[in-house]
């Protein structure tokens, strides 16, 4: 009896292991992308409310009329256009070989929790539409998926950003680029491996690679094509 | 291991399969909302940053 108990005990685990492993399957596989789908359409929400509202600074910079004499005014508000907050979404991506629809929102930082809804903007790179690198990383498998296909990605390709007040489109230098996770120079604002000589207004985007995995990393650098302001609406080559 | 729930649970046969399936539901969300969302990181299929950048907890600490 005691050896049918031991048996029947080893048996329970080990369905209960398997049912674990099932169930993990399904989290990762399923439930993270119904999450992320959710979040990220929070987030365009959320950016379509605040453009909607017009709460962004207005684009052109007109030059506030100087205070005259006794009341200094403290920082010129339209100056500047605000820094962007952590964990927050400023922009929309478009990227048409991703897929007609394709678009996400871009937050600011990299940190786990920010990628769970959206792509996420390296902080110490450049804004977006700078001069410099504006480094964008986002999920390869796993919330959502964003950038499942990107070695599609092909030379000529453009990338088109939207944060309220201008479109941006990018095209891509070259095909999508393979490096190791410790090759942080892919963000530099002039990276060596992309070919680029001179200082510019770049863009990178980075997400792993192999599919499943982590030992390496792809990159794909683009570099400013045109801004164009939103009352001309979106850039032409993007339908819908 | 299961049986020896099902033999300490009350009531009888439908009310011993109705608490199962509220204990197995509850196990479910748990796990999904708890412990899959911790163990997930320790799995390689978000490293997407260079520099590891993934393993912070907090996205100012992203990268460099």
């Amino acid at each position: 009896m005691a050896i049918r108990l031991v048996v029947r005990t080893l048996s329970e685990l080990c369905v209960t292991a398997g049912a674990l492993i099932v169930l993990f399957v399904v989290y990762i596989l399923f439930w993270t992308g119904v999450r992320a789908d959710s979040a990220m359409n929070g987030e365009l929400d959320r950016l379509q409310n605040t453009w909607a509202t017009g709460s962004l600074a207005p684009a052109e910079p007109t030059p506030a009329p100087t205070a005259t004499g006794g009341t200094p005014s403290a920082a010129p508000p339209a100056a500047a256009p605000a820094p962007y907050r952590n964990g927050t979404s400023f922009a929309v991506m478009y990227i048409p070989r991703l897929g007609s629809g394709w678009h996400k929102p871009v937050l600011q930082g990299t940190g786990s929790g920010v990628l769970k809804k959206g792509l996420g903007h390296y902080t110490d790179t450049a804004r977006l539409g700078e001069t410099g690198n504006f480094s964008v990383a986002g999920h390869r498998r796993t919330y959502g998926d964003p950038f499942k296909d990107f070695p599609k990605l092909r030379k000529g390709d453009r990338v088109y950003l939207f944060d309220g007040t201008s479109w941006y489109t990018y095209v891509l230098d070259r095909d999508p680029f393979r490096t190791v996770p410790t090759d942080v120079g892919v963000i530099d604002p002039v990276p060596r491996e992309s070919g680029w000589t001179a200082p510019g207004r770049y863009l990178t985007l980075t997400t792993c690679d192999p599919e499943w995995g982590h030992s390496h990393r792809l990159i794909a650098w683009a570099h400013l094509e045109t801004v164009s302001p939103a009352e001309q609406g979106r850039p032409k080559g993007l339908s819908g | 291991m299961y049986g020896w729930i099902w033999r300490h649970l009350p009531g009888n046969v439908w009310l011993r399969a109705l608490i199962s399936l509220v204990l197995a539901l509850a196990v479910v969300y748990v796990l999904f909302q708890y412990v899959f969302p911790w163990a997930e990181p320790l799995l390689p299929f978000n490293d997407v940053t260079v520099d590891n950048g993934m393993n912070a907890t907090n996205g100012m600490a992203a990268v460099r």
